[in-house]
């Protein structure tokens, strides 16, 4: 027991660890306020509008490849995904201010199976409450944003899936 | 009394419950038990500061004036530009709230005391300033602004951002960084001293 917590005290206040920690919990939104439409392609030209996804739970994050806890984030994403696409959830990974290209590389160290979209000028996040990377929101089937995370979590946490999932019903 | 409600999954509530209890954090703003810790990255030679008080918590890490410089003709900026924000005094910032309550910033609340003086951090706004009379792309401006830390954000329990801050001191410069933070409508000020800009390495300017 005393070595369990030594090492969580190491872990839990080592600058180091405090930098690649992951966020904790979803905020919810005391103002539900409807989720901004936007229409933006994916890296294969591929496009999507988000009011087509009504009556569907949506998952949003907002990222960019440069971006320590947005990469950090990417693999649990992608965790999630698998486990979420099949229950009908979607979730889409919009890019701020890059080109395909830089996307595309990132993917190769970074591979995500659920769509990556591209806010090559930045209008959509504009319209988006965000003020830093990665933020991401939880949209519910009324197109309402219920969730808010800023920063970094571990998305494939059961107890954060748990949450998603609820808003099915 | 926050307007949101923040969510945890049950066993984040635990593991957090276990570090206070077993460390004795204690709450804001009750007394000031504010800690500054400095270390220093063995590879790199780079220096921290690291404040933290109640779960929140700054970090500053030392950037090399031509690592900024490198990232930013990355993005877009020509050599004078990148070189300008390089020798900016740039740090990589994380800023977490682990504690128990909502909090706010502005950073155009903070202060850089240098020499005596108070002066402000080179935020978003003042650097669009610049960018609006120069040269850089969209694509470049983009990718600059939102590199940097927020300068207002809104922190629920859980939540943190990391981006860079710029002090607007030459290379090699030291200075103390006055914080001002809300922490649940109330105001703290906290200051962590003797932050020292990196210095530049010779012949790396363009």
């Amino acid at each position: 027991m005393t070595r369990i917590l030594i090492i969580l005290f190491l872990f839990a206040f080592s600058p180091l660890s405090l930098a690649q920690q992951a966020g904790k919990g979803l905020t919810k939104l005391p103002d539900v306020t409807a989720a901004p439409d936007f229409v933006l392609n994916d890296l294969d030209g591929n496009q999507y509008r988000l009011s087509d996804y009504l009556k569907q739970v949506v998952i949003i994050n907002f990222w960019a490849t440069w971006c320590p806890p947005c990469r950090a984030e990417m693999p649990s994403m992608q965790r999630a995904w698998e486990l979420l696409e099949k229950e009908g959830i979607l979730m889409f990974g919009i890019d701020v201010g890059e080109d395909e290209d830089t996307i595309f590389q990132f993917t190769a160290n970074y591979p995500v199976e659920f769509p990556l979209l591209m806010d090559t000028d930045s209008k959509v996040i504009d319209q988006w409450p965000v003020r830093g990377l990665p933020t991401t929101f939880v949209v519910d089937p009324k197109g309402k944003i219920v969730y808010r995370a800023i920063g970094g979590r571990e998305w494939d946490d059961p107890a954060l899936l748990a949450l998603v999932r609820a808003l099915k019903q | 009394m926050s307007d949101f409600q923040t969510v945890y999954p049950r066993h984040s509530v635990f593991k957090y419950c276990l570090i206070l209890g077993f460390f004795g954090a204690s709450p804001l703003p009750g007394p000031v038990s504010a800690e500054v810790i400095t270390g220093e990255e063995q590879q790199t030679g780079l220096r921290t500061w690291e404040w933290s008080e109640a779960g929140i918590s700054v970090q500053l890490v030392q950037r090399l004036p031509d690592q900024t410089r490198a990232f930013f003709q990355g993005r877009g900026f020509s050599s004078e530009d990148a070189d300008s924000i390089a020798k900016a005094c740039v740090f990589q910032t994380i800023f977490r709230n682990d504690g128990e309550q909502p909090l706010t910033y502005d950073l155009d609340d903070w202060k850089v005391d240098y020499r005596g003086k108070a002066l402000p951090l080179h935020t978003r706004a003042r650097w669009d300033e610049k960018w609006q009379v120069g040269r850089a792309s969209e694509a470049a401006r983009i990718a600059f602004r939102w590199s940097l830390l927020p300068t207002r954000q809104r922190f629920e329990p859980g939540d943190y951002n990391w981006g860079m801050t710029s002090f607007g001191l030459l290379p090699g410069e030291t200075f103390d960084l006055t914080l001002n933070i809300r922490i649940n409508d109330h105001l703290i000020t906290r200051s962590i001293p003797d932050i020292v800009c990196t210095a530049d390495q010779p012949g790396n300017q363009p």
